[in-house]
């Protein structure tokens, strides 16, 4: 009886809980189909049921932002509920040695309702 | 007799792709941090110059939980708090206070991140030193200007949750 209780319990935190997943933690990059521009791809998914943008940077050791493309307009990108994205990240060949960092941040709709939220950013880094 | 032999072919022939079939399964473990929001927190209101999720101010404390596949790969850095994301129209300061802490830890040794983490300004650090999930609560008050009263409307903050790769 206890057992079916907790499991029911914890079944229900489960479906409850959301959670945000950017891999893999060391990326490197490669070689892409343009000369001079570098590529590797990022592979998030979105199991946060209040958030469906995810904005998409480029950070240098010092956190300042570097230009690349592949992550859409104005680097945020439509990550529907349960949905699993690859997103490719292209970046000029010069900037290689530059970059340590890709990050994904969750993106909060103006207007929300809850008092206190939650946004999630997860960092992976180029060695 | 040849329209048997002839249906006992077929019939072989359709029965042993399927028997023949595998279905492979595959997977790979690989280092990555996990972000889940357990509680987004609610602003309690105990006194009118005052917003708290504390619960004894009747507000609810958000939850955050990391969970890490492999040790040492990641740290977590949380910030409270220090304005509001929406907030009807406030012409005084507001005093902003945050602490974030260890909640519940899937291995005992974790509690020992509250000892050893970095707190600056409104952010607190921790290593993620050990493989599993630990729980985070990020506790927030906001005070408005000296006793007096924030103006009626919704109030809405931010708290950021970052799981950086060392």
């Amino acid at each position: 009886m206890h057992r079916t209780l907790i499991f029911t319990m914890l079944l229900g935190l489960s479906g409850y809980a959301s959670s945000h997943q950017f891999t893999p933690t060391y990326p490197e990059w490669e070689s892409s189909y343009s000369p001079g521009i570098v590529q590797t791809t990022m592979l998030l998914f979105n199991s946060r049921e209040e958030i469906s943008y995810y904005e998409i940077k480029v950070f240098d050791e010092e956190w300042n932002s570097l230009p690349f493309a592949g992550a859409g307009i104005a680097n945020v990108m439509y990550v529907p509920y349960l949905d699993r994205k690859f997103i490719p990240i292209y970046l000029r060949e010069k900037d290689v040695g530059l970059a340590r960092y890709i990050c994904s941040r969750s993106k909060i709709l103006a207007g929300g309702v809850q008092a206190s939220q939650v946004s999630s950013r997860i960092c992976s880094k180029l060695k | 007799m040849f329209n048997k032999t002839l249906l006992a072919l077929s019939a072989a022939m359709i029965v042993i792709p399927a028997s023949a079939e595998n279905v492979p399964i595959s997977g790979n473990v690989e280092s990555k941090c996990v972000i889940t929001t357990e509680t987004n927190g609610v602003y309690g209101n105990p006194t009118p110059s005052k917003l708290s999720t504390l619960p004894a101010d009747g507000g609810v404390v958000p939850i955050i939980r990391f969970d890490v596949v492999s040790a040492n790969y990641y740290k977590a850095v949380i910030a409270t708090p220090n304005d509001f994301s929406a907030s009807p129209s406030l012409n005084d300061v507001v005093a902003w206070t945050g602490t974030t802490s260890v909640g519940e830890v899937s291995d005992a040794l974790m509690s020992a991140y509250d000892t050893d983490k970095v707190v600056y300004n409104n952010y607190s650090e921790f290593d993620l030193t050990i493989a599993g999930s630990t729980w985070f609560k990020a506790e927030s008050t906001a005070v408005y200007g000296y006793d007096k009263s924030f103006p009626s409307g919704n109030y809405n903050a931010v708290v950021e949750a970052e799981c950086i790769a060392l």
